[in-house]
């Protein structure tokens, strides 16, 4: 387990050490990465203004929930970028999965530790700015087990997303290529957690509540810290699930991850 | 008309042809309208992908849809956009997405940096028609498969606006090859960053993100603050997307559907002559690696 960290550690670095090799660029590109995302605020900040609220949330409330999944978002695709499956499937059809295969370590670590996109920096301080500026906006009434629920709502959303991501990659075994359609669920789930759930479609909600459980990771918490009143009349105990789900969906990505591999049947080139 | 007459005509109209083309520029035209069919053929292969592109952009469009519904709430009409206005508009962003191609084109950048580009540059037809042939093929494949079939189904979920008229529908479709245009000569000139350095992949980033602001993408420019939105609608992004879908809202009548087409003629224009001097200057100090 140790030898196994470190190991983790030192590929790290080197993908680390590898990116920071042009500085200025580097930092260029995060900040990029911090306008254009947070552009995106900005423009739906800028619409609201016409309207006073969505779904009877003012901009703060949004700015709270969407600062949170942008966040963790970020915070996934910097971890978990070994399984994104947008690079994982050239690998596989390049045949570079292999080469892993024939090391004599944990494969799971070796995939985590093969990529490791530092400039989602940009997304992560993007996210923070826009949490803190929902903080500032907001009147809720504090308890300590509120403050100590947004890093715990955070993580879970890190284990959430990644593990989608997991099981992105592990589709690639069998499809050889990305399948876009997964995108819906990465991108579109953090897409909608950022909003008000309540505002989507029965069918929408009822898809992310079931087959994809996002609605345990943003809606139904926050609606709690903020003390919103819920249209959708959820028992209160729904806002607590969301380590319980994060946990859960990541065991089932890495039992299917190593079901795939498992399974795995080299292209051959 | 006897056989002797229609023979004539065809002469007249062969001599015709001649006039403006020398047979060295006929052969080149021949050329760049087989790279679009062999372009077109290939998007049309890749059915899986084609089918998932679809589903996630119709979903896609359902989130915005929802979004824009949630922000209306009462409201009928906010600042000459109606409600089934922006559902309209969310539709028809998420269709033209494929098609555009607007948010992810590295095509050409990667040819520069594996050598490739060394026979392109040599090929007989000019590098910027080649690649225009190319993204054409492209651009026409996703919109038979991915944005028209995304677009029917759209319909039929909500309640939407068609175009008026005849008239309306020709200022459409004519607006809409202007925007591939704009699009295409926009996308051509980020690659070209490739020419200059080794990192043209985050300029590109960079670059693609801005657009997908600044041409109403993600929210209807009429929703935006007036001073925002003028600022949008005269950048190359807002004439790629914002304005083709004002014009099949039927935004513009006469004289303003003549502006939106004479601000997209104007960006044609500017960024195809600047993709050629930029192309000029980049090749000059172009230097191949591998091969």
């Amino acid at each position: 387990m140790r030898r196994s960290l470190s190991l983790l550690f030192r590929l790290l670095r080197i993908q680390i050490r590898s990116q920071l090799q042009y500085p200025t660029s580097f930092i260029l590109e995060v900040i990029g990465n911090t306008v254009v995302m947070g552009s995106f605020f900005v423009v739906f900040a800028l619409t609201l203004s016409r309207f006073e609220n969505i779904g009877g949330w003012t901009l703060g409330e949004v700015a709270f929930i969407w600062g949170i999944t942008e966040f963790s978002f970020g915070m996934m695709d910097m971890v978990f970028s070994g399984f994104d499956y947008d690079a994982f499937g050239p690998m596989v059809r390049k045949g570079q999965f292999d080469q892993l295969l024939l090391r004599p370590v944990n494969i799971t670590l070796q995939v985590l530790g093969s990529r490791f996109v530092l400039r989602n920096l940009g997304k992560i301080m993007e996210g923070l700015i826009i949490f803190l500026y929902g903080l500032s906006q907001i009147e809720a009434h504090w308890t300590v087990f509120k403050v100590l629920y947004i890093p715990i709502l955070s993580i879970s959303q890190v284990l959430f997303f990644g593990s989608l991501f997991i099981i992105g990659a592990t589709t690639t075994f069998w499809t050889m290529e990305r399948l876009e359609i997964l995108n819906i669920f990465t991108y579109g789930g953090s897409e909608i957690m950022s909003y008000p759930m309540h505002i989507f479609p029965r069918a929408i909600r009822l898809v992310f509540t079931f087959l994809v459980p996002a609605i345990f990771l943003s809606y139904f918490p926050t609606v709690f810290i903020l003390g919103k009143t819920d249209p959708l009349n959820a028992p209160e105990f729904t806002a607590f699930l969301a380590p319980f789900v994060g946990i859960a969906m990541l065991l089932i990505a890495l039992r299917f991850w190593r079901f795939g591999v498992r399974n795995y049947q080299s292209t051959g080139s | 008309m006897t056989a002797g007459q229609l023979d004539q005509s065809n002469m007249i109209k062969f001599n015709f042809v001649h006039l403006i083309l020398s047979r060295h520029q006929k052969t080149l035209m021949n050329a760049f309208f087989a790279t679009i069919r062999i372009s077109f053929r290939r998007q049309l292969t890749y059915r899986a992908a084609n089918l998932s592109g679809l589903a996630t952009n119709l979903m896609f469009g359902f989130f915005r849809a929802s979004v824009l519904i949630a922000l209306y709430q009462e409201e009928t009409s906010i600042n000459g956009l109606s409600i089934q206005g922006a559902i309209t508009y969310a539709g028809l962003t998420q269709a033209l997405i494929g098609f555009l191609s607007f948010f992810h084109w590295y095509e050409m950048m990667h040819t520069v940096y594996d050598g490739q580009i060394g026979s392109d540059l040599l090929k007989p037809l000019n590098f910027f028609l080649y690649w225009l042939g190319v993204d054409t093929g492209r651009a026409l494949g996703s919109f038979l498969i991915r944005s028209l079939p995304l677009f029917l189904v759209f319909t039929c979920f909500y309640d939407i606006v068609l175009p008026q008229s005849l008239l309306q529908w020709g200022a459409f479709i004519l607006s809409m090859i202007l925007a591939h245009l704009i699009s295409f000569a926009w996308r051509f000139m980020v690659n070209l960053a490739a020419f200059w350095t080794p990192n043209a992949l985050g300029i590109g980033r960079f670059a693609f993100g801005l657009s997908w602001i600044f041409s109403g993408f993600f929210m209807p420019l009429a929703l935006f603050p007036e001073w925002l939105a003028e600022i949008c609608q005269v950048t190359p992004f807002g004439a790629t997307v914002y304005i083709p879908i004002q014009v099949f809202l039927g935004a513009g009548s006469g004289e303003s559907l003549l502006n939106y087409l004479l601000i997209q003629v104007f960006w044609v224009v500017t960024l195809v002559l600047l993709d050629h001097l930029i192309l000029a200057r980049g090749v000059r100090k172009l230097v191949i690696q591998g091969g």
